[in-house]
């Protein structure tokens, strides 16, 4: 134990200074502000708390950002992205559909056609099954 | 088990939001159900009537549909109660239907009575109903100077009207330029000048300031509309030019008619918040019959607590926490300024001085109110 006594704080005009300007922006921002501004700003604040807390307590929508978030998910969601970019400029490139066997016949032979069924085929396959499961266990 | 809470005010609607939060396994799994019967499908934030009164919110900005403020999971009717049979554990509504229940919360609230004052709803204005709100803005706006008399009738809602409206009114005249063609004479019914004695110590020195004058123990007997003369019950009158008036407020008919409660107010356990008599109904807000400010702050506490307990009976079998009286009122000192006073059975308040910060927290509440009542505050 020492009976030594603590060193005052000291403040060089420096330090005044920084703290007279900190005094100056928080005037200055009390005085820019207005009810209204006040009013706005809580507005959004209180719709956007409700917004984030119906989402973080909406279960589907966690476990589809979950699912969202895995490493495959990104290819998947690339590719999505990409198709989407590439089926929107084939629409805008290619001659409006003139109906008929002939026409359809030269889209089911497609490969990518073919892929894009089999595709949403799987998705549909795990999609009843989790339907199924979810119905099994009670909780939808 | 069946929840049921008639009323969809702040007390009503906060009972039944935090309880669909706090059970909502029990009710994904069809073991607990949250009905709400409401006589209304709008909320209105009653608070902003004053607001509106001054020109500083519009009418619109204070209400929200019902439906948009409750969890998804709580059923909603639009069906007033119009009878209650306690003794068998259900309800009669307007449109003939039964609603059994298990638990029953009462969040019916209050209403204005001008009408039991002769004169009163013809004479006075008032900012207690969005009509009253608008009509005393278009008086004011047209308001040029002379004697402004505001009188206070008992029992009623939201203690702190009568202060924050001196304040606004002083601030609103001073702002058009008139507040010294007008006098402002407050009347308050007992022998000083709030219910609350801090409030009504912190209040003198500053209604002394404002050129307030008052007159304590001052119970409105008659509104004498021809002479334009406000008369009290102790034989003293008060002439005036615009007459303001806080109303006198009952518990809701209905109450009064099942004969649940004297004035329509509910006999209620002070900490644990059920009808006397009854433990499988709680009572929250305005319906009380409780020593506490008949306010949207008390509401709140007071359906935490209730919330709270009906969850752990149903999780635990037990109640979990006591109400402790806490209340929690914004005081808006004029249109820049506001201060707050919080107290509880135990402890009365301690108010600070009023500053801008505190305006904007309370401007802020303003809109944040949906997110309290929405539960999330």
């Amino acid at each position: 134990m020492t009976n030594e006594t603590p060193t005052p704080v000291t403040m060089d005009a420096r330090d005044l200074q920084q703290l007279a300007e900190v005094a100056t922006l928080i005037t200055a921002a009390r005085d820019a502000l207005s009810d209204d501004i006040v009013s706005r700003v809580s507005g959004a604040l209180s719709e956007g708390i409700t917004l984030l807390d119906r989402l973080t307590r909406n279960e589907g929508l966690m476990r589809l950002l979950q699912v969202l978030d895995r490493q495959e998910s990104q290819q998947l969601l690339v590719a999505l992205s990409d198709a989407i970019h590439a089926a929107s400029q084939d629409i805008a490139a290619t001659a409006p559909a003139t109906g008929g066997i002939g026409c359809m016949m030269r889209v089911v032979r497609d490969p990518g056609t073919q892929e894009g069924v089999r595709l949403l085929s799987v998705i549909g396959k795990h999609l009843s099954h989790s339907l199924r499961e979810q119905h099994r266990r009670g909780s939808v | 088990m069946r929840i049921l809470v008639v009323g969809g005010g702040t007390g009503g609607t906060i009972v039944a939001n935090n309880l669909a939060r706090r059970l909502a396994g029990e009710i994904r799994s069809n073991r607990v159900k949250i009905r709400m019967l409401s006589a209304s499908d709008k909320h209105m934030y009653q608070p902003g009537l004053l607001y509106v009164a001054f020109g500083q919110m519009m009418p619109d900005e204070l209400y929200r549909d019902q439906q948009s403020l409750l969890e998804s999971c709580i059923e909603f009717h639009v069906d007033p109660v119009v009878k209650f049979h306690l003794d068998q554990n259900k309800v009669v509504t307007q449109s003939g239907k039964t609603y059994e229940y298990d638990i029953l919360v009462m969040a019916t609230g209050s209403r204005i009575v001008p009408e039991t004052i002769p004169g009163l709803a013809e004479g006075a204005e008032t900012f207690y109903s969005e009509a009253g709100a608008i009509s005393l803005f278009k008086k004011l706006r047209e308001f040029e100077g002379g004697r402004i008399a505001l009188v206070v009738g008992v029992p009623h809602k939201c203690p702190i009207a009568p202060v924050e409206a001196i304040f606004s009114l002083h601030d609103y005249l001073k702002a058009r330029g008139i507040r010294d063609k007008c006098t402002i004479k407050y009347h308050y019914p007992i022998g000083r000048l709030h219910t609350i004695k801090e409030v009504a110590t912190w209040v003198k020195p500053h209604f002394e300031r404002m050129g307030i004058e008052h007159e304590t123990l001052f119970n409105i007997k008659e509104v004498d509309v021809a002479n334009k003369v406000v008369r009290s019950e102790e034989g003293t009158e008060s002439p005036y030019d615009l007459l303001i008036a806080i109303p006198p407020h009952r518990g809701m008919e209905v109450i009064e008619q099942n004969g649940l409660g004297q004035g329509g107010w509910i006999p209620t356990d002070r900490f644990k918040l059920t009808m006397n008599g009854h433990d499988n109904v709680y009572v929250v807000g305005d319906t009380t019959n409780l020593p506490v400010s008949k306010t949207g702050s008390a509401a709140h506490f007071e359906a935490e607590v209730i919330a709270d307990n009906i969850a752990s009976q149903i999780k635990i079998g037990a109640p979990v926490r006591d109400y402790d009286g806490k209340v929690y009122c914004f005081i808006e000192t004029g249109h820049d300024s506001a201060t707050y006073a919080m107290f509880n059975y135990q402890n009365p308040p301690n108010l600070k001085e009023p500053n801008k910060p505190m305006h904007w927290f309370k401007t802020s509440y303003n809109k944040m109110y949906w997110t309290s009542v929405r539960g999330l505050l």
